[in-house]
């Protein structure tokens, strides 16, 4: 009781906090109150008609029943969109299990894991575009929506880490100064350049030096663009973890007769990774969220289809409630990741006392 | 380009007797039993894809027009939603066989290689749409003006020339989004808002009050949006005279819901017509050159419809656009418009 009257106190201490408290107090209010206006008392419920979407303010919910599958899918054909959804879910659930076998809930053998994300990354690929074992072939035009952009953001970021492990390696490392040079201009460029660049000239102008008719197909040129700058990202967050570490670890590794790749492998890269973790969720969360930036290029990924379910001539005044959804969307999966990044941080903070 | 037309048609020839001679790339969409048509991904009215994912629009009919003419079923047009340049460069790859897609026809473009201007399916022009308030009724009052318009758009360099000509001065407030754009003129921010005025018409129906804004009745430039394919005078030819079949139809008021009656009866209708859907009609004839099913323009015309019910099916009176054609360009020639029926016999 006292801490609250202190806290109380606190707020009305001196006039400028008097008049601070109330103004948040009622900026928080007016706030409040049309959030809730839109989400509820304004809101068309499901069973209403669509028609109460024009007269009411809130949230139209009729146009989020309709325009779901839109959203998650875009142009992907409507028949075979059981092979869109089960793409995304093999593609959420390596993403999951990856999480489980950092937090130690799963504990796979490195290898099958890694054989795993194979497996699961190729059926996705075969998912989505068929073209064999009796599936119809579907060209990428149409990877539209959810699958597309986890598909990038699980490819790039699976794609980066080992190259931001390299690159770090290389950098960290004395004996070959050429690798170290190239580590560092590599990842002084990858840093220096916004990365939207790279990609309008990989998709866009690339293709006029190249002789007519050339034609860079946008996903795989996007893929290659989002591995080439995580990897340099990932690598600085590592770098980090390993300047950290004392040079007695590698020279405890070495007496024991640990070659260079064991010292790496089993003694400093596992302490480097579990100090740089911050800043490694850091940038898993930005490469995850970076990946919308596809859409400049004709990639349509959520925020696209997004526009497409409110450029429907029926639909054209819904576009706060496509892109509330995208947001929410985009809100719980990162909330997803930082929790798995806040638990692993616990535990090896326990594991190392 | 001529001789690589001349060994296709000698290796069709060879290959498949007796066959109709067709060009090189009508030969591949045949072949394939489907034709890959461009469109803009969002173009409300235009294209832009229904709950289920299937483009619906004034330009995607097209891509319906050129399969039922070539394939005999409109459904076999793949339709896929791309971006403007790249489209242009899929075109150019041979990634596609044509694009419909709200494509201004210029001299330049149609002077790169790869790809070949066909068919003007609507006349645009670009114009400007103010606050009724404002109290102006010509574009020649605008002195002085912000104008909101999208960040490198030929709109830009159209508002430029406009004002320039005159004289006057003006300011641009650049909004890259669209709804943002939209907003920014309808709260006031800019005093005019330049499009297309295709365009306009939809935009100007998001407004809370749609009565307290208006189109100007200049339009300042030319926008001739037109089909584009491969470069192949045989698929040239099938999706021009598809076309022109579409505007015939108009002329003699056939649309897809009477066809069937019409075609039960022919020899009641004029000579025109017959020679459109007759067996031994001057579009028999035609298919047989060009290597087309025999009743080509009745698939048109009965899958598709006729130039002013495909446009009345997707911007006219009962749709949100509510554009009245025979008050735009695309009119008919004998009211006033643009579109003009060539014979086809």
């Amino acid at each position: 009781m006292t801490s609250v009257s202190a806290w109380a106190k606190d707020l009305f201490a001196t006039p400028l906090a008097a008049f601070l408290t109330l103004a948040s107090g009622a900026f928080m209010a007016w706030l409040g109150w049309h959030v809730l206006s839109w989400f509820v008392l304004q809101a068309v419920w499901p069973w209403q008609p669509a028609g109460a979407c024009d007269v009411q303010s809130g949230l139209c919910w009729p146009f989020l029943v309709e325009k779901t599958r839109l959203i998650l899918f875009g142009t992907y054909p409507f028949d075979l969109q059981w092979r869109a959804s089960l793409a995304s879910l093999l593609l959420l659930t390596l993403a999951v299990l990856t999480g489980f076998q950092m937090i130690g809930r799963a504990r796979l053998p490195v290898l099958v894991f890694v054989a795993i994300w194979m497996a699961g990354l190729t059926l996705a690929v075969l998912l989505l575009g068929g073209g064999a074992l009796g599936l119809s072939s579907v060209p990428s035009v149409f990877w539209n929506g959810l699958p597309i952009l986890i598909f990038l953001a699980i490819a790039a970021i699976a794609g980066a880490f080992p190259v931001g492990v390299l690159l770090a390696l290389a950098r960290d490392q004395q004996t070959y100064p050429i690798l170290r040079r190239f580590a560092t201009i590599y990842i002084e460029v990858a840093r220096g350049v916004p990365m939207l660049t790279v990609i309008f000239v990989g998709v866009f102008v690339l293709p006029l030096m190249l002789p007519t008719g050339t034609f860079i197909a946008p996903v795989p040129a996007v893929l290659v663009a989002l591995i080439f700058f995580h990897g340099a990202y990932f690598a600085e967050d590592l770098r980090g973890g390993l300047q950290s570490l004392s040079v007695g670890q590698r020279e405890a590794a070495s007496s024991l007769g640990l070659g260079y790749w064991q010292t790496t492998g089993l003694v400093r890269l596992p302490q480097a990774i579990t100090r740089s973790l911050p800043s490694l969720v850091n940038s898993i969360i930005g490469a995850y969220k970076d990946t919308s930036l596809v859409v400049v290029v004709g990639i349509h990924d959520m925020i696209s289809t997004a526009r497409m379910s409110f450029n429907d001539p029926d639909w054209r005044t819904q576009a706060l409630e496509a892109y509330v959804f995208v947001g929410l969307w985009f809100f719980l999966s990162c909330a997803f990741l930082s929790a798995i990044g806040r638990r692993l941080q616990m535990e090896r903070e326990t594991d190392q006392l | 380009m001529r001789l690589l037309t001349f060994t296709a048609v000698l290796t069709v020839t060879t290959i498949a007797a007796g066959s109709a001679l067709a060009g090189p790339v009508l030969d591949e969409i045949k072949a394939n039993d489907s034709l890959i048509c461009l469109v803009n991904p969002n173009s409300p009215g235009f294209s832009v894809p229904d709950s289920q994912g299937v483009f619906q629009g004034f330009n995607t009919d097209f891509c319906r027009m050129a399969a039922a003419a070539i394939l005999g079923d409109a459904d076999k047009a793949d339709i896929r939603g791309i971006g403007f340049s790249d489209s242009m460069k899929t075109l150019v790859a041979r990634g596609a066989h044509m694009a419909s897609r709200s494509i201004t026809a210029t001299g330049t473009r149609d002077a790169d290689v790869g790809m070949a201007f066909v068919a003007t399916t609507f006349y645009d022009g670009q114009g400007f749409m103010v606050p009724a308030s404002l109290g102006v009724s010509s574009a020649t009052e605008l002195e002085g003006a912000t104008v909101c318009a999208e960040d490198g758009s030929t709109t830009l360099l159209n508002i430029a020339d406009w004002f320039g000509d005159r004289g006057m001065s003006y300011r641009v407030e650049n909004i890259a989004d669209k709804t943002a754009r939209l907003e920014a003129f309808f709260t006031g921010k800019c005093d005019v808002y330049a499009s297309d005025v295709s365009a306009l018409n939809s935009d100007r129906l998001l407004a809370e009050d749609p009565a307290a804004f208006m189109i100007l009745p200049e339009v300042i430039s030319a926008e001739p949006l037109t089909l584009v394919t491969q470069p192949d005078q045989e698929l040239e030819a099938a999706i021009f005279w598809a076309f022109q079949v579409m505007l015939n139809a108009d002329k003699f008021g056939i649309t897809s819901e009477n066809i069937d009656d019409v075609r039960a009866d022919l020899d009641a209708q004029p000579q025109s017509v017959q020679r459109l859907f007759a067996e031994d009609g001057a579009t028999a004839e035609m298919a047989a050159k060009l290597g087309l099913p025999q009743d080509w323009a009745y698939q048109v015309i009965g899958q598709v419809g006729s130039y002013s019910e495909v446009f009345e099916r997707h911007l006219g009176s009962d749709t949100p656009f509510n554009i009245v054609l025979a008050e735009t360009q695309n009119a008919p020639a004998d009211q006033g418009g643009l579109m003009y029926a060539f014979p086809i016999r």
